[in-house]
């Protein structure tokens, strides 16, 4: 058995990494002007500069796909947290409402901002998005304690995130123009428009979390036998469980400050990654379903550019089309 | 056996077990010896589990304290109490994607490293647990493909792969068929002849109560009626007092036990 899930490992982790640099290649080529292979490795290797293909395969596409990647995989490994926390597969920051919250945060923050200081940091960004995730994560632990059952848990988050939305809708209504511009397409979600800056932030912040999330494995796994089975096995609960929101929290929240709320992805990768290897141990998983998030929003940010190119698709758009369907597939196997 | 000295290993103290700060069962002084078999027995709802779970931390104590070793259980680290105490629940889990093995590997966390990593000791600890409840075929089967008695099984090995020196058990005939039952009983004594474990456990099957235990707790109306011997404690009256059936149903209870043999 030992052996044959080892085996197992190595193969889903084979694919995926096959997976990300085939779509890390597609992403780079494809677009309004295609750029060959040839030509990309001579790029990234420091040649060519000066041409256009040089700055937008620097300044454009390899920031674009580095972030879809690293924000990818931060929404899957933060949806697996809040699943252990909830102890529930379709947890997720979307559908409780976590990344609406954060998103409305964030718009608060940024129509504020702009009107006094006409900049906003991305530092900045991803505390406002912390606090509104936050809240809503508190909100939706309250009602967790009057509701036990998944069903209503999960109705209770999707209309906070309604809510949010709602919120964040009227204050777009009201922002002056140049806001909305920048707000827009934040507030559908997008990868689009990212500056190295932003990905330095993202990748530090984001490695940070899933290392110590990875981490956590040991009492990650306890917990799946429940509270008071881990309470016995020597792991201090509640201060568990409280590290768990906010590692999961830090996550959405600086997904949704630079690229927006991104749908489904959240349930739907650590499902399939789980489903993938058979295997539920956290050591595992972790690291697979980040890759597996990163891959799945590389592939999906793919789509969103090049589906109907010029016209450009929001990256929530298509992750509903693709996650929902799993999170589906999802429950009628789970009812079995 | 009764005329050797023994050291003690639980006691507790003016105790009071209960939920958030209501009293269920007050004032509970005991003291338990290393290697012996306790049994809880009593209608349902007496607080034969909340007893349990008090002396497994569980739960607080309201008021008092319970020893183990000497030591007050609320002042161990979550480490040592682990070393110290495992406990069967009668809630049912529902690990995912959780294999058999899998299950009674968490028995080995308190002696794993960082990671939860297991040594070739604790892979021994973990097939001799399996080995001892009759598992060892189930290995690599899913947990939730189980049926509840196999269920109920590996969660037993999942305690003794934990190797405490304290086992609390609730209820840990549920759902077993009397195959499984007698073979736990015998499991239990092997347990505390060939490691000295001082098992603490409560049962609906006052019959088996008798064949297993050292000594018996009767719990009642949110109150410990009765602490003696098996043979002190298991006579009709006692038993009539203590479900309250009478003496009739008594009889026929027994002797329709009896009928079939």
């Amino acid at each position: 058995m030992k052996k044959r899930r080892a085996i197992r490992y190595g193969v889903v982790f084979f694919l995926l990494s096959a997976a990300f640099f085939i779509l890390m290649i597609l992403n780079i080529n494809t677009g309004n002007v295609g750029i060959p292979v040839p030509r990309i490795v001579e790029i990234l290797s420091g040649g060519d500069e000066g041409s256009s293909a040089y700055s937008i395969v620097r300044m454009i596409r390899l920031p674009r796909l580095l972030m879809a990647a690293i924000l990818g995989g931060a929404i899957s490994v933060s949806g697996f947290l809040l699943q252990t926390f909830f102890r529930n597969p379709i947890a997720g920051p979307f559908v409780l409402g976590i990344s609406s919250g954060a998103k409305f945060a964030v718009a608060l923050n940024m129509i504020f901002l702009l009107r006094v200081y006409r900049s906003v940091s991305s530092w900045n960004m991803i505390a406002a998005a912390f606090l509104g995730a936050l809240i809503t994560t508190g909100f939706i632990l309250l009602v967790s304690r009057r509701i036990k059952d998944s069903a209503g848990l999960l109705v209770s988050g999707i209309m906070v995130g309604y809510i949010c939305s709602a919120a964040t809708d009227f204050l777009l209504t009201f922002a002056e123009d140049s806001d909305i511009v920048n707000l827009r397409g934040w507030s559908l979600g997008s990868f689009s428009g990212m500056s190295w800056d932003n990905v330095s932030v993202a990748a530090s912040i984001v490695t940070l979390i899933t290392v110590l999330s990875f981490l956590l494995s040991k009492p990650i796994d306890a917990l799946q036998l429940g509270e008071n089975y881990a309470k016995s096995m020597g792991v201090n609960v509640r201060f568990f469980r409280i590290l768990l929101i906010l590692l999961s929290s830090i996550l959405s929240a600086t997904v949704t400050a630079f690229a927006g709320p991104i749908s489904f992805v959240g349930i739907a990768v650590p499902f399939l990654t789980k489903s993938m290897l058979k295997v539920s141990k956290a050591m595992v998983v972790i690291p697979a379903t980040f890759l597996c998030g990163a891959v799945f929003c590389m592939g999906c940010d793919l789509i969103a550019r090049c589906a109907f190119a010029p016209a450009e698709l929001n990256i929530s758009t298509v992750t509903s089309i693709f996650g929902a369907p799993i999170v589906i597939v999802m429950l009628i196997r789970r009812k079995m | 056996m009764e005329n050797i000295q023994k050291k003690e290993l639980i006691k507790l103290n003016d105790l009071s077990v209960g939920y958030s700060g209501k009293v269920l069962i007050g004032d509970i002084e005991l003291s338990i010896a290393e290697g012996e078999i306790v049994t809880l027995i009593g209608p349902n709802g007496a607080g034969k589990s909340t007893i349990l779970k008090t002396i497994a931390r569980q739960l607080p104590p309201i008021k008092g304290a319970v020893y183990i070793d000497g030591r007050e259980l609320s002042k161990l680290s979550y480490r040592e109490l682990s070393e110290t105490v495992s406990i069967l629940l009668t809630e049912r889990i529902d690990p995912e994607l959780m294999t058999v093995r899998d299950v009674v590997e968490s028995g080995r966390y308190p002696y794993t490293g960082h990671m939860g990593m297991l040594q070739k000791h604790d892979d021994e600890v973990v097939e001799e647990a399996l080995a001892l409840c009759r598992i060892e075929v189930l290995e690599n089967r899913y947990f939730r493909e189980l049926s509840d008695g196999q269920k109920q099984r590996v969660m037993l090995a999942r305690t003794i792969a934990q190797e405490p020196k304290l086992m609390v058990l609730d209820e840990p005939t549920s759902y077993m068929d009397i195959r499984y039952k007698l073979e736990l009983l015998s499991l239990l004594k092997k347990l505390r002849d060939l490691r000295k474990m001082t098992i603490i456990l409560s049962l609906h099957e006052f019959e088996l109560a008798k064949v297993i235990s050292d000594r018996i707790i009767c719990v009642k109306d949110r109150d410990i009626i009765k602490v003696g011997s098996p043979g002190e404690i298991l006579n009709r009256k006692v038993l009539c007092e203590l479900y309250d059936i009478s003496e009739e149903n008594l009889r026929i209870l027994l002797h329709s036990m009896e009928s079939v043999v």
